[in-house]
């Protein structure tokens, strides 16, 4: 392993996105990371046992396990080890726990309830592993009174004060196109295991960290909340807007080919930026006295976006894009989903990079957003695992187990790989 | 529980570390503030003019940038312009003090003022950039900020309704996301350098490939299915988010089978309920429009938050949409003590506490936002070791700001 976390370990019950990407991130700066999944509640980002493959996936001759080949999963889970125990059974349970008393960091994101229930809250585990730190990633926190209230990103976004703000002006909240309150707490929660881990290399004292999506995605709009906190007023929804510059909006573009959206974000942040934009466009803008000044441009800022829109709307996103950089001016192409995984810039800097998955097959895929330059974490990470797939590895090296002693976990059911029998 | 109580005296994680921020972007300013946060003496190091966070709306009523006073906040503030040749050998001076340098500059600023991690020349030290795209590659010298990050990592791409254009995330998203990231990558360098003295190392944050890391599902999953993910039809996508009900919005994301039935008997949808198909989700995604006019009628005869705590009781979980007012009112919140004030200005507004709460090291919000140069003085003479003479002659040459000593100034 390499990169700065290399020689550290997690055993982790990480699930779904936010706790997942969370111990991923940590698997691909170095750590030796195991996921440990019980089969009879696989992780709900592996997708129903049954699901259909995606359309891509069926002429895979690999591609064979649903669970193995869901997207979600795949994504979110690089850079790590997997094992299968059942953690209701006795003989799962002693292993776990043997486990982790080879672990610097363990991370859940279960509700605050599951691990007291399973006679593993982090009292508990300091028994077994006195220095060990714990992440818990819980909807709302281990105490208070919604403390075991459920939640996942789409609804701690709108309880966090998100959703209130991310819309267009004068329409309803929205939620983002994905579960962002996840992203927010898989960064959060990294950080907070890094930061742990220096604490406990300096004083052997390891700790608990108790992460409340609510509390993290509510940090994350922490200046709406100052605004109401030394104002009284409640930020409205901005759209693209911003309270200071104008213009900054996404504006339409040529359609490519004759056909489908295509759109360019563009924003001038100072008058030399204003200046370089009326230059490229050559539409007078800098003669136009409702435009003269930072304040006048916001004044309009109506008539701004419509001229803009105007100007965009005949040229190719690509090609503006390229113009207004090279001319200073902030702007970017809007990327889809697809555009993103073949991105030169984003391929030049290896964050997306090609990843051989067992039975998925070769996908770029967006590894880890971060550069070191003397722990030089590797890349491409190693894929996202199999269900089960290290099992055998794993128990093995931590545990001394012989291949006889995890075989028979396997038949008891303890252990293996797929639907339970 | 009263709110504002959550200071607490105990063992810092970055007790020992000093941090200098040379940065003047957001991003840079939430990484030196969490480190500030975990305990790190951070000197932010302003142009003459005041940081170009302080110029951002909105603003209080006596003219504060709320914003600043969100990201500068528990800092020490230096003013120091970088252009100047006599000011920057202040800051240059400040800089080798540090552990961490954080930086949001290109590198052809950097290489101009004679501060890329080569020039400044110690071993042990730790300089984070975190940049809109970057320290190498086609786009490093491109100016860029939370839209173009939003756009060029796809999030835009999603974000929004298909009958608009595309949408960023609401507020700092990429620049809180970068600045994490970059606090996660600083501390891992640092204790790596504990480990291995003079090991010091350049951490490489872009705000777009955060962004881009946050996208990771909607690429792969693109890419499985051989089209890109889109933004949400707001007639046939209903349910994807907030929808109104009788005193405001609220988010059911039924996701699991149980979830579904227990909704669905609370609304008094008893038919929906107990049909089998439907808590199978991948068939419930696929046969949206046969339950979702149903669904969104019986929604708007609820009030959020008796609905809210209707399936909760059921352990099902369901969102409302909160303004900030609400929040601030939310007794959970205060129960947890999240809502806190700076310990030196105990009159003045609750900020947002930290992400995480961390029970042997936890973050303390020890000092009101500075004041543009406020700390000048003081730094000059504690951290550099200069004599009054010295900071006079710096002061006369205009090589330092205006900073005034702290004894003299009224706290605001």
């Amino acid at each position: 392993m390499s990169g700065p976390l290399a020689g550290t370990r997690g055993i982790v019950l990480t699930q779904a996105w936010a706790g997942s990407y969370c111990s991923s991130l940590l698997g691909m700066l170095g750590a030796d990371v195991v996921q440990v999944e019980v089969r009879k509640r696989p992780d709900s980002w592996r997708g129903d046992y049954a699901a259909p493959l995606a359309p891509m996936l069926r002429d895979i001759e690999t591609a064979r396990n649903p669970w193995n080949c869901s997207a979600l999963y795949n994504s979110v889970n690089l850079g790590k080890r997997c094992i299968t125990l059942d953690l209701g059974d006795e003989r799962g349970m002693r292993a776990f726990r043997r486990l982790l008393e080879h672990a610097d960091f363990c991370a859940e994101n279960f509700s605050p309830r599951v691990m007291g229930n399973f006679g593993l809250a982090y009292e508990q585990m300091r028994a077994i592993k006195p220095d060990i730190i714990l992440a818990s990633l819980s909807a709302y926190g281990h105490d208070g009174s919604w403390a075991n209230v459920p939640g996942i990103g789409g609804t701690i976004e709108p309880s966090s004060g998100m959703s209130a703000l991310l819309g267009y002006e004068g329409g309803p909240p929205l939620n983002s196109g994905q579960m962002y309150p996840d992203v927010v707490a898989g960064y959060n929660a990294c950080a907070a295991i890094i930061t742990a881990l220096r604490h406990r290399d300096r004083t052997g004292e390891g700790q608990f960290i108790d992460l409340s999506m609510q509390e993290a995605s509510l940090a994350w709009v922490g200046d709406a909340f100052l605004e109401y906190a030394t104002t009284g007023r409640q930020r409205p929804r901005m759209g693209n807007r911003h309270h200071t510059f104008a213009p900054h909006g996404v504006y339409p573009a040529a359609p490519a080919d004759g056909e489908g959206e295509r759109w360019i974000a563009l924003a001038c942040e100072s008058e030399e930026q204003w200046r370089a934009l009326c230059d490229l466009a050559a539409l007078g803008w800098a003669e136009d006295a409702r435009f003269a000044t930072p304040a006048d441009r916001k004044a309009n800022e109506d008539a701004l976006d419509e001229a803009i829109r105007g100007w965009t709307a005949g040229h190719d996103r690509d090609v503006l894009a390229s113009r207004l950089t090279e001319a200073g001016v902030v702007a970017a192409p809007v990327l889809d989903a697809l555009e993103v995984a073949a991105d030169p810039v984003l391929r030049e800097r290896r964050v997306v990079v090609e990843v051989e998955h067992p039975e998925a097959g070769r996908w770029p895929q967006v590894a880890l957003p971060m550069h070191f330059s003397r722990t030089v974490p590797e890349v491409p990470p190693r894929p996202a695992p199999l269900q089960g797939e290290h099992t055998h590895e794993v128990l093995a090296e931590l545990l001394d187990m012989s291949a006889d002693e995890v075989d028979e976990l396997v038949r008891a059911g303890v252990s293996g790989g797929g639907p339970p029998d | 529980m009263t709110s504002s109580a959550t200071n607490h005296a105990g063992p810092r994680a970055l007790g020992d570390v000093r941090v200098v921020d040379i940065s003047y972007s957001a991003a840079g300013a939430w990484t030196s503030r969490l480190l500030a946060d975990a305990g790190a003496d951070v000197i932010l190091v302003e142009p003459s003019e005041g940081h170009p966070l302080r110029r951002l709306a909105p603003f209080t009523e006596d003219g504060t940038s709320i914003p600043a006073m969100n990201l500068l906040a528990n800092k020490r503030a230096v003013s120091l312009d970088l252009d100047a040749p006599h000011s920057r050998r202040s800051a240059l001076d400040l800089a080798k003090s540090a552990d961490i340098v954080i930086s949001s500059h290109t590198p052809s600023r950097l290489k101009a003022w004679g501060m890329t991690y080569a020039a400044l020349a110690r071993p042990s030290l730790v300089m984070c950039h975190v940049t809109p795209h970057g320290m190498t590659g086609a786009l490093a010298e491109a100016p860029g900020n939370d839209l173009t990050a939003a756009a060029r990592s796809g999030w835009a791409s999603i974000n929004g309704t298909t009958d608009r254009e595309p949408l960023k995330p609401a507020g700092w998203a990429a620049s809180y996301c970068a600045g994490v990231v970059a606090y996660a990558g600083a501390v891992a360098a640092l204790r790596w350098r504990d480990a291995h003295p003079d090991e010091g190392q350049e951490v490489d944050i872009a705000e777009v490939e955060v962004m881009a890391g946050a996208f990771a599902p909607a690429v792969l999953g693109s890419q499985y299915r051989g089209v890109p993910n889109g933004r949400r039809d707001p007639v046939a996508d209903g349910l994807g988010g907030p929808v109104e009900v009788a005193d405001g919005y609220f988010a059911l994301t039924l996701s699991r089978a149980h979830f579904w039935r227990d909704a669905m008997n609370v609304l008094g949808l008893t038919d929906l309920a107990e049909d089998e198909r439907y808590g199978v989700s991948w068939y419930r995604q696929q046969h949206k429009e046969e339950y979702t006019a149903r669904v969104l009628e019986a929604m708007r005869g609820w009030k959020k938050m008796d609905l809210f705590e209707e399936l909760a009781v059921r352990r099902v979980v369901a969102g409302p949409a909160l303004t900030m007012e609400e929040l601030h009112g939310i007794e959970h919140l205060r129960e947890r003590g999240f809502w806190r004030r700076s310990a030196d200005q105990p009159d003045g507004p609750d900020y947002p506490g930290p992400a995480y709460q961390m029970s042997a090291t936890p973050q303390t919000l020890d000092r009101r936002t500075p004041r543009s140069g406020e700390h000048t003085l003081d730094v000059m003479r504690t951290v550099l070791g200069m004599s009054d003479g010295q900071m006079l002659t710096l002061m006369e040459q205009g090589a330092v700001g205006h900073g005034y000593p702290e004894s003299t100034e009224e706290q605001s």
